[in-house]
This record gives structure tokens, C-alpha cells and sequence, in this order.
């Protein structure tokens, strides 16, 4: 056996069981959140809810980590960890796992349910927000002990909690009450100028961190320029107005992709000023989650609400379904 | 001369329906004899459930054969808390029995399954009631050797500290899913459980405190096996065939009513050593004075879209020997499955109720409930819950239903918005009824064995026929205009549908009246003074409100929403403790529960954890 052939059976051996990113730095590692399959009942079989990864040139076949059957809504990766670092928010509260999904721990207790979404600070590794229908909630002491960070929001039930690229300490939610600003890491939070309620994703442009776009619940999308002082509704080419997702191309960030409730997928190649429907290939309209992968610009990825995970390799020119069934896919992070 | 004595005085004594109330251990004779009725459908069955598992571990039946069931059961777990309980269950039973090998699977499926916490109150008790349990058996392990990642030591304080925090809010501002028939055993089961088995002593005391709470809430609101009404659970079929629930399995057990069952649900506290005071039993079967009984429990967690997280809930229930009304106050306190009001009786199984709702359904009203989508949430819950968005369902709260009872008189108010999913009110009527009779004075007049029920509708409504299936088995009967019943169905259709009263005017409402043949005499009787009995309804859109004075002659004015009038003094909903009656009494925020029959209390302090049994 050569020296390659070994490296490549090793490689492979310690692929299937952890560190997918590692191994394969090549390829981004694409996780996704599995709600539910089918049944929305407590109690049923629901053997594919959990996290699933892939590397995109495995196409159609995906891998499952960590627990079963968790009501798994969001997924994280530590940026910089090689896919060592992955949370999980779900039903259960936070799972965390600090050797690529070999091994997991829910570190959040009782009082924490139902966890919408987990985004860890990039520039911390012992620090991550969660946004629950109890509100925000902090951990600065690597998921030892978790903090509820809820002064000055209108209303507690939060969707998702972003942090902000540019600006350490600063952090944004999305919530029933509106979308927030928090410059002091979620301390305190500032309604930000958007009017409307029943914000449901709130995403920052990966080059200029003054514009955001909030994807909202019978509002539409809105847009602002200023960091979110005053914001513009997104009409042009938009004929829904529910919105669940929103997802920057980073290589080419007037690129745009929405989705949301019997949207399809919207696209917009000015930064989200304008909008056009691309279906084609897509046999289900609503979608909860859509990510870019940040190596391959165009590979889009889009988890339907029910029926699992859809591709485009042509920036959503056309889509195929890449597996998963029906199931709900929640969340899809892409690690680069 | 003493023998004339003797006989007067055992003559006083069986006239008192306490006095029929048998003595401790004849009572838990009783429970005995029950427990085997029902375990012995278990013991010897070779069906892979964890309730054979257990009931063979109990009664030593062929230990082997429970093993071998044991692993069976093991190799896919499936069920998150409902895999949980069951499987703690079973193996507290045999973990002295058991060999070796079924041991390690046991202990090896808390390592590899990882259930799902669920998300609301019965989930949360099961899985905390079981995870710590477990803990405690399994004392001293890293989080390796458990499904989510947590020490033995991390579970159990964990899971202890949920238990104190739920018994907490249930003894100061009320149970969040409260008095409901079919979520019942999920709770009294966790419990029982703890009672049973916990060795923390004080969790032990904890569970059998919480037991004889449950059962003392039950007990005051129970009536010959039957929960009574409003709940903020129930399902269909039990909503109105009441003996079908979960509950009356406990009933039977625990109270010797309603009908024999071997239900699953009641198989670990059959097994188990748990066994309700006699205070509890007595509560729970002595209807020799008809009383009142009231109390404040909470709505479950509202997540969104109000401004409240637990609004609370005020239920009164009037008791009878013969029959209950009760009544929540009506709007959205509970997603799916409310059901309002109902009158419940002793006669007629199974069909032995009587109630009305507006059927209503909403992505609004699941919201407020669960963190998922709003928009597909209706799709999501009707893939599991098929009635939740049929028109015709029997289940259900509604923003536009409002409700206001004195004792056995009820008043209920509709002011449904132009546009609502729907736009009629139903109203449910058994067909063994002996007499549903519309009389000309408008009221409709029912008999069911020594229960009458008068229905007092305000507005223009249809009769259909229906079976216990969703769909009418028949279309409606007769014009609209015309509220006659077909001769053919007056009485006596023992073979055919229930009846659906069905109105379709927004602004709406009716007056139900109870008597008994004991408080009012004759059926003629009832029917002759309801004759003198109208109420005045106003049905305008946003003023919809009603005047009524009662048999017994006390003047109820009720506007939609919640302005009630009772003699001229308003009524006060905010007022009502965490529970107050004859039997049940406790203050909110005290976590003092003191129950009471004749001279005897018994009082459940769980600031303290003493009880207090007097005498």
C-alpha cells in the first residue's frame, strides 16, 4: 500500500466517522437541520429530524449526525474550527459538539426550549447567541452557563440572532416585535426603524455591514442602507409576502436569494433592490432555508419546508432535489 | 327496643351516602381487586409492550418471557417521553428479576436513544419524571453513558429542578393543561411513578403529594367515572363519549367508578403502590349535597401574539349526584382541543353529555402556541389532528364564544367576525336522549333519566342527524325556519345519529338550564317553569348581550366579551382562588392545598412538604 493509498483509506476511515471538513478542505460542508419528516406529532417515529452534512460532490447522499429525533431547527459551525465545532438548536435546547458530531452535549437546561436558531461569535469561541420564543439567550463561558438577553426587546419570541461582521459586540435579531440592534452583545437591544412586526430573518451584506435585509412574516422584504435606521420595502418583481430566508453569494454580494411561504426562489442581482422568481425544477414553493456556498459561487442550496434539499449549480437558473425526502429542512449552514 | 333503635339508626346510616362509603381497607380491597382486573390482561400477554414487560416483572409471571418482551421492545425505541416512562417503569418493577443482559440493554438504550423533550406541560412531566428516575438508578456516569451528553448527577438535578418548578406554578397560578380527560394519566402516571420509586425522599413525598392533588382536582370535578367540564384537552371520541378518556380509567381505578377498563394508561399505577387517601376518594364520590366548586388554572405557555405568557383560566362546576355543569370563560385559552362547556350526566351511556361550541380554527391561534411557521402550521397540526380545521368538529376554543354560569345556569355569547373560517355555532345532543322536545316557548327540553336540560337558543338553527364519525350521516332536517324535531326522532332512537343543533348567525347565544328530578320534581315540572323563563338577547354586532333571570329566580346580565352581572353586582373572574368549593380550597400563590370532607382535612403544603391529616 503507498503512502497515498494509505493517507486516502485513512482519510476516508476518520471521514465517515468525523471531521468531514478537515479532510475534505476542498469542498465547503453543507449542514442542514431536519425538523420533522412527515408527522408533526410528538411521540412519532422521526428518524431523519436531526443534522445531515454532505460535501457537494456527494450530490443526492447525505450523512447524519448527532442525536435523532430532536425537533432540530437550527445548526452552527465555529468558524475556524474545521467542522470540529457544531451546535445544534432544537427542541431540546443546544447541543454542542467539540469533535465534528463524534459526540454531543445538550448545554443549555429546562428553562431553554424550543431554540430557534444558534449563531456562535466568530470572534469568541466562547461566546454564542440563541434566539427562542423565550427570547435571547448568551452564553459567554463556552456553553457552561446561558444568560436570558431580552432588555429592550418589545417582544421576546425571536427567530434569529445574527452578529455582526464588522463590528465586534454588535449583533442583530429578528423578532415578533420587529428587528433589534444590540451594540453591547445582546446587554441591551434598540428597536431598529423597520415598521413592521413578525420579522422572521434578518441577514447583513458580507461586504458593506450598513445594509441588511429582513425577510418577514405577510410584510415582504425590506432593505436598509444606514445599519438600520430607516428601511425600504422590496417590491420590485415581488408578487409574495412571506419570507423565512435570505442569502448572500459572498463572492458576489449584489447577488441575492429569498424564499419563503409558496415563494419558490427569488433572486435579485442588485443587492436586493429587485427580484425575479427562478423555479425551474423546483416541485415545491415554500422553503425555509437557503444558503450559498461560499467556495462555489451560484451552488445554491434550498431546504423546502416539506420535501427536503434542493440544488442549483446556476445560481437558481434550475434546481434539482439533492435528497432528504419530505422532510422540513429548518436551517442550512454552509462551512466553508 | 334496642333492636328498633338498631334498625332506625342503620336505616339513618344508609340513607347517608357517606355512610355508604366503605371503610379504609375495604377500599383498598377494592383497588386490589381493580389493579388485578386490570394488570391481568398484561401479565400473561406475549405482546411486545412495556406494560406486559411490567405487569409480568409485578406479579412474577414468567420472568424469562418479560425479558425476552423487554428486548424486544428495546431494539428500536421509538416514543420520546412515552419510550421513557414506560420503559423506567418497567424496569423499576423487574430490576430485581431481570437477568443481567436485559439490564445493559436497558441501561444501553438510555445511552443511544435520545427522546425528544417535547413541548408542553404533560411532555415535560413525563420526560422529567422518567430522566430522573433514571438518574437516580444509574447514579455516578459521565455524560458519555447518557443520550444527551449529561452526568447522571447533571440529569437528575436537572430534571428534579423541573419538577419543583412545574409543581411550583401548579400550586400558585393553576395547571397550564388542567383538567383534561385525555392528558390526565400522562401526568398522574409521572407521579405515581415518583411516588412509587423516587429515593430522593423528598421527591418521593413531591410525587404522592402531587398525586393526591391531581386526583382531589379531579375527584371534586368527577362524576360516575366522568371528568366534568370545560377541559383544556380532550379529544374525539371522549368528548362526547366521556367514558373513553384516559381519566376515567383512573376513575375506575382509584374510585371504583364508571367502567371496568384495561387500559394501558392505568397498568404502572395498578402495579404500583401509590394509593389515594380516603379523603381524596371521598371527595371524589360523595354527591349527597350538590355544590359548587371553582377554580383558576392557567392557559399553557403563550409563545406569541399576547401580551400575557400564562392568562389565567376560571372554571366553576356545578355537582349533582345526578349531573355536572362547568364552564370555562370562554375564548382562547388553549390550542386544539378546548372544549368550553358541557353538562355531563349519569344516564344514558355512552352518550351522556350535553354541549356547544363554536367551531374555529387558526394559523393566529397556533402561533400563540407553537414556535413553527404560522402560515403551514394548520397543514402541520391537521396531518396528526385531522378535526382541527373540519367545520363540523366537536372540539376547539373560539376568540368569538364567551360564557358565563351561575351554579346550573349558563349563558354563552357568540360574536363571531364576518369572514371567520366558521360562521355557525353547533350544538351537541345525544340521540339516547329519552325527550328533546322544541317546545313553542323556544326552549328545547331534554330528558335524560332524572337530568333535565333546557337550551334556550337565540337565534334560528337546523338539526341534523349525525354518528360518531366527522361526517352528518344525514343531510339537515327541515327548513331552516321550522325548529321542529321529525316525530320519528323525539325519543328513544337508541339505533340512530346523535343530533347536531346547527345556527349560522354571527351574533349569537343560548341559555342552558340543568335541574334534577331531586331539585326540581317532574320533567313536566321543569318544562312548565322554563315556559316562564325567556331570556331577552341582544344581537347586534359588537353589543351582542343577554338578560335572564334563572329558575331559581337570580338575574344574569351578560355582554360579550366579559361584562357579567349577576343580581345586579358584577361578577369578578379575577376574584377566584386557586380552587374553592366545599371539598377543594386553596388561595393563589399559596402552594397550600387544603381538602376537606365532612370533619376531615387534609392539608397539602408543598412550601413545606408536610400534609396535614385531621383528624
Amino acid at each position: 500500500m503507498t503512502s497515498l493509498q494509505l493517507s486516502k483509506r485513512l482519510k476516508r476511515a476518520a471521514g465517515l466517522l468525523l471531521l468531514p471538513a478537515l479532510l475534505y478542505s476542498q469542498e465547503s460542508t453543507v449542514y442542514v437541520s431536519v425538523v420533522a419528516t412527515k408527522l408533526f406529532v410528538v411521540g412519532a417515529a422521526n428518524p431523519q429530524t436531526g443534522i445531515h452534512y454532505q460535501h457537494p460532490s456527494a450530490d443526492t447522499v447525505w450523512q447524519k449526525t448527532g442525536p435523532n429525533n430532536i425537533r432540530a431547527f437550527g445548526v452552527a459551525a465555529f468558524p475556524g474550527s474545521d467542522g470540529r465545532v457544531l451546535y445544534i438548536a432544537s427542541g431540546n435546547g443546544v447541543h454542542r459538539s467539540t469533535n465534528g458530531g463524534v459526540s454531543w452535549k445538550i448545554t443549555t437546561g429546562w428553562q431553554i426550549t424550543e431554540v430557534q436558531s444558534v449563531c456562535p461569535d466568530p470572534r469568541d469561541a466562547n461566546s454564542v447567541y440563541i434566539a427562542t420564543p423565550y427570547g435571547v439567550f448568551k452564553t459567554t463561558d463556552g456553553c457552561a452557563t446561558w444568560s436570558p438577553c431580552n432588555n429592550g426587546l418589545g417582544a421576546l419570541f425571536t427567530s434569529a440572532v445574527i452578529v455582526d461582521h464588522a463590528r465586534p459586540n454588535t449583533v442583530y435579531c429578528s423578532t415578533e416585535d420587529g428587528a433589534y440592534k444590540s451594540a453591547d452583545g445582546a446587554a441591551t437591544w434598540t428597536r431598529l426603524g423597520l415598521s413592521v412586526g413578525n420579522v422572521r430573518t434578518i441577514v447583513q451584506h458580507p461586504q458593506r455591514p450598513e445594509i441588511l435585509l429582513a425577510g418577514t412574516e405577510s410584510h415582504g422584504i425590506y432593505r436598509t442602507t444606514n445599519g438600520g435606521s430607516w428601511w425600504e420595502r422590496s417590491e420590485a418583481g415581488i408578487d409574495h409576502n412571506t419570507f423565512y430566508t435570505i442569502a448572500y453569494d459572498l463572492q458576489h454580494p449584489d447577488t441575492v436569494y429569498a424564499a419563503g411561504y409558496v415563494t419558490g426562489v427569488y433572486r435579485s442581482l442588485d443587492g436586493g433592490i429587485s427580484w425575479k422568481r427562478k423555479n425551474d425544477g423546483l416541485s415545491v414553493l415554500t422553503f425555509h432555508s437557503l444558503a450559498v456556498d461560499p467556495r462555489v459561487s451560484g451552488r445554491v442550496y434550498a431546504g423546502a419546508y416539506w420535501g427536503g434539499v434542493f440544488r442549483s449549480d446556476s445560481g437558481g437558473e434550475s434546481w434539482r432535489r439533492v435528497g432528504l425526502g419530505d422532510s422540513q429542512v429548518w436551517t442550512i449552514h454552509i462551512q466553508p | 327496643m334496642r333492636a328498633i333503635i338498631l334498625i332506625l339508626l342503620l336505616g339513618c346510616f344508609s340513607s347517608s351516602a357517606v355512610a355508604q362509603m366503605p371503610a379504609r381497607d375495604a377500599y383498598l380491597r377494592g383497588v386490589a381487586d381493580r389493579a388485578r382486573f386490570i394488570t391481568s390482561a398484561y401479565d400473561t400477554s406475549t405482546a411486545a409492550s412495556y406494560a406486559a414487560v411490567a405487569a409480568r416483572y409485578a406479579n412474577n409471571r414468567d420472568i424469562r418471557m418479560a425479558d425476552s418482551l423487554f428486548l424486544a421492545g428495546l431494539r428500536e425505541p421509538r416514543g420520546d417521553m412515552f419510550w421513557m416512562f414506560p420503559v423506567i417503569g418497567a424496569y423499576l418493577h423487574g430490576k430485581d428479576k431481570m437477568s443481567p443482559a436485559v439490564k445493559q440493554a436497558v441501561r444501553n438504550a438510555w445511552k443511544t436513544y435520545a427522546p425528544y423533550r417535547g413541548d408542553t406541560e404533560n411532555h415535560w412531566a413525563m420526560y422529567h419524571a422518567s430522566l430522573f428516575l433514571a438518574a437516580e438508578q444509574w447514579p455516578g456516569l459521565p455524560g458519555t453513558e447518557w443520550f444527551n451528553g449529561k452526568s447522571s448527577d447533571e440529569n437528575r438535578i436537572e430534571a428534579k429542578e423541573y419538577l419543583i418548578h412545574w409543581i411550583g406554578i401548579t400550586t400558585t397560578i393553576g395547571q397550564g393543561e388542567f383538567d383534561s380527560p385525555d392528558y390526565f394519566p400522562e401526568y398522574a402516571i409521572s407521579m405515581s411513578l415518583l411516588a412509587d420509586f423516587a429515593q430522593d425522599a423528598d421527591m418521593q413525598k413531591r410525587g404522592a403529594m402531587m398525586m393526591d392533588l391531581l386526583l382531589a382536582d379531579f375527584g371534586a370535578e368527577h362524576l360516575d367515572g366522568q371528568y366534568l367540564g370545560g377541559f383544556s384537552r380532550i379529544y374525539q371520541p371522549a368528548v362526547y363519549r366521556p367514558l373513553m378518556s384516559g381519566a376515567s380509567a383512573f376513575a375506575y381505578l382509584y374510585f371504583g367508578s364508571g367502567e371496568p377498563t384495561q387500559s394501558s394508561w392505568v397498568v404502572l399505577p395498578a402495579l404500583g403502590s401509590y394509593r389515594p387517601p380516603d379523603i381524596v376518594y371521598r371527595i371524589a364520590t360523595d354527591r349527597s349535597t350538590p355544590y359548587l366548586h371553582k377554580e383558576r388554572k392557567r392557559v399553557r405557555n403563550v409563545i406569541r401574539f399576547g401580551p400575557e405568557k400564562n392568562p389565567p383560566v376560571y372554571k366553576q362546576t356545578y355537582v349533582t349526584a345526578d349531573y355536572g355543569i362547568g364552564a370555562l370563560q370562554g375564548g382562547l385559552l388553549q390550542p386544539i382541543q378546548q372544549h368550553t362547556w358541557c353538562v355531563r350526566y349519569t344516564y344514558g351511556r355512552p352518550y351522556t353529555t350535553i354541549f356547544g361550541l363554536h367551531p374555529y380554527w387558526s394559523s393566529l391561534e397556533l402561533g400563540m402556541f407553537f414556535p413553527e411557521e404560522i402560515k403551514p402550521l394548520i397543514a402541520d397540526v391537521v396531518a396528526s389532528k385531522g378535526t382541527y380545521n373540519n367545520p363540523d368538529k366537536w372540539t376547539g376554543g373560539s376568540p368569538f364564544e364567551r360564557t358565563f354560569q351561575h351554579n346550573n345556569t349558563l349563558l354563552v355569547l357568540y360574536d363571531i367576525a364576518p369572514g371567520t373560517m366558521t360562521e355557525h355555532i353547533d350544538g351537541f345532543f345525544p340521540r339516547n336522549l329519552e325527550q328533546r322536545l322544541v317546545d313553542p316557548s323556544g326552549w328545547i327540553l331534554c330528558k335524560a333519566g332524572k337530568t333535565y336540560v333546557g337550551w334556550y337558543p337565540f337565534q334560528e338553527y337546523v338539526w341534523s342527524e349525525e354518528r360518531d364519525t366527522m361526517e352528518p350521516a344525514k343531510s339537515a332536517v327541515g327548513p331552516a325556519k321550522n325548529n321542529s324535531v321529525p316525530p320519528e326522532h323525539d325519543s328513544g332512537a337508541q339505533a340512530r345519529g346523535n343530533w347536531r343543533l346547527r345556527s349560522h348567525t354571527l351574533q349569537n347565544g343560548y341559555v342552558i338550564e340543568v335541574r334534577s328530578e331531586k331539585e326540581i320534581g317532574s320533567f313536566e315540572a321543569f318544562c312548565t317553569k322554563l315556559r316562564a323563563h325567556i331570556p331577552r338577547p341582544t344581537l347586534i354586532p359588537g353589543k351582542v348581550a343577554a338578560d335572564y333571570v334563572t329558575l331559581n329566580g337570580d338575574r344574569m346580565r351578560f355582554a360579550f366579551p366579559e361584562d357579567r352581572t349577576l343580581n345586579g353586582k358584577k361578577v369578578d373572574l379575577t376574584a377566584y382562588k386557586l380552587f374553592q368549593g366545599p371539598f377543594v380550597n386553596a388561595e393563589v400563590g399559596s402552594q397550600r392545598i387544603t381538602l376537606t370532607h365532612n370533619k376531615a382535612k387534609r392539608i397539602l403544603d408543598f412550601k413545606t412538604l408536610e400534609v396535614i391529616q385531621q383528624p
